[in-house]
């Protein structure tokens, strides 16, 4: 499949005045602490996302009924510096594992209390590529369920 | 309103398979029509409407127009995932520096302080 569409990644930087290891921690194995919780893909209501904190580890979203969504998958991890994730969520913002972008994040100690955290999310063409033969309702690909998303998302805030 | 056009302008599924076939390259009309079950002149107007949503661009080349994906219709889901991230790290932020003062509220008993 060729892929000529190219979007320029997402990249993000904040600062965190703590240490790297605890900013890790926080991120990862705290994930649902702090993930907001209208950024869910999977069943709602929601009561968790989690984050198995390992290589191939999974990042997945546990609904009140049990029913649990995987979002993505572990496939670098180097705590407390940085990992990566697959980004396992198609255009339509469901869970495909055929489609997936990646997220990586860099914990980067800028002191004893002090940490740049860098977010990058990337490959987004995977997000738009053509499904493979073998799967799947075709014209429901592509961009406009998550251009909906979007749209929905811009009008609640 | 450019949201809107995007959402509106690939909202046909007709359209939207016009515009993938521009995925793996600038196409001429003709080009794009072939293999697609609508006639030429469809196709022109689908291409139109993309275009006016800033989604295709076209240019001359020799006698013929082709049209390509312009990458800065594309823009509209990256500016989404910038926001949805940008809300995503300032919870993670505010979350970790109020972890690590300790001391304070609630910490769902995973204390991390060193």
């Amino acid at each position: 499949m060729t892929q000529t569409i190219t979007i320029a990644p997402v990249r993000k930087t904040i600062q965190v005045k703590t240490s790297a290891a605890h900013a890790f921690e926080v991120f990862t194995a705290g994930l649902d602490r702090w993930w907001p919780k209208d950024h869910g893909i999977g069943k709602t209501p929601r009561k968790a996302v989690l984050m198995e904190t390992r290589l191939g580890g999974r990042w997945y979203e546990v609904a009140e009924d049990g029913t649990q969504t995987n979002i993505g998958r572990i496939v670098a991890w180097e705590p407390p510096q940085r990992f990566v994730m697959s980004w396992d969520i198609n255009s339509q913002w469901k869970p495909d594992t055929t489609v997936a972008s990646e997220v990586e994040v860099r914990f980067i100690a800028e002191g004893a209390n002090a940490t740049r955290v860098e977010l990058e999310h990337r490959k987004f063409e995977r997000m738009g590529a053509e499904p493979g033969e073998k799967m799947r309702r075709d014209v429901d690909g592509g961009w406009p369920g998550l251009l909906e998303v979007f749209r929905a998302h811009v009008e609640r805030a | 309103m450019a949201y809107g056009n995007t959402l509106s302008a690939l909202a046909d599924p007709t359209r939207r398979r016009v515009f993938e076939r521009l995925k793996d390259g600038p196409h001429a009309v003709a080009d794009i029509a072939r293999g697609l079950p609508v006639s030429r002149p469809a196709v022109s107007q689908h291409l139109k409407v993309l275009k006016e949503a800033g989604l295709v661009a076209d240019r001359p080349e020799g006698t013929r127009r082709v049209y390509y994906i312009d990458p800065q219709g594309l823009g509209a889901l990256r500016k989404w995932l910038d926001q949805f991230w940008d809300e995503a790290l300032a919870a993670f932020q505010a979350e970790a520096e109020r972890s690590a003062q300790g001391g304070g509220k609630d910490t769902q008993g995973r204390k991390h302080d060193k």
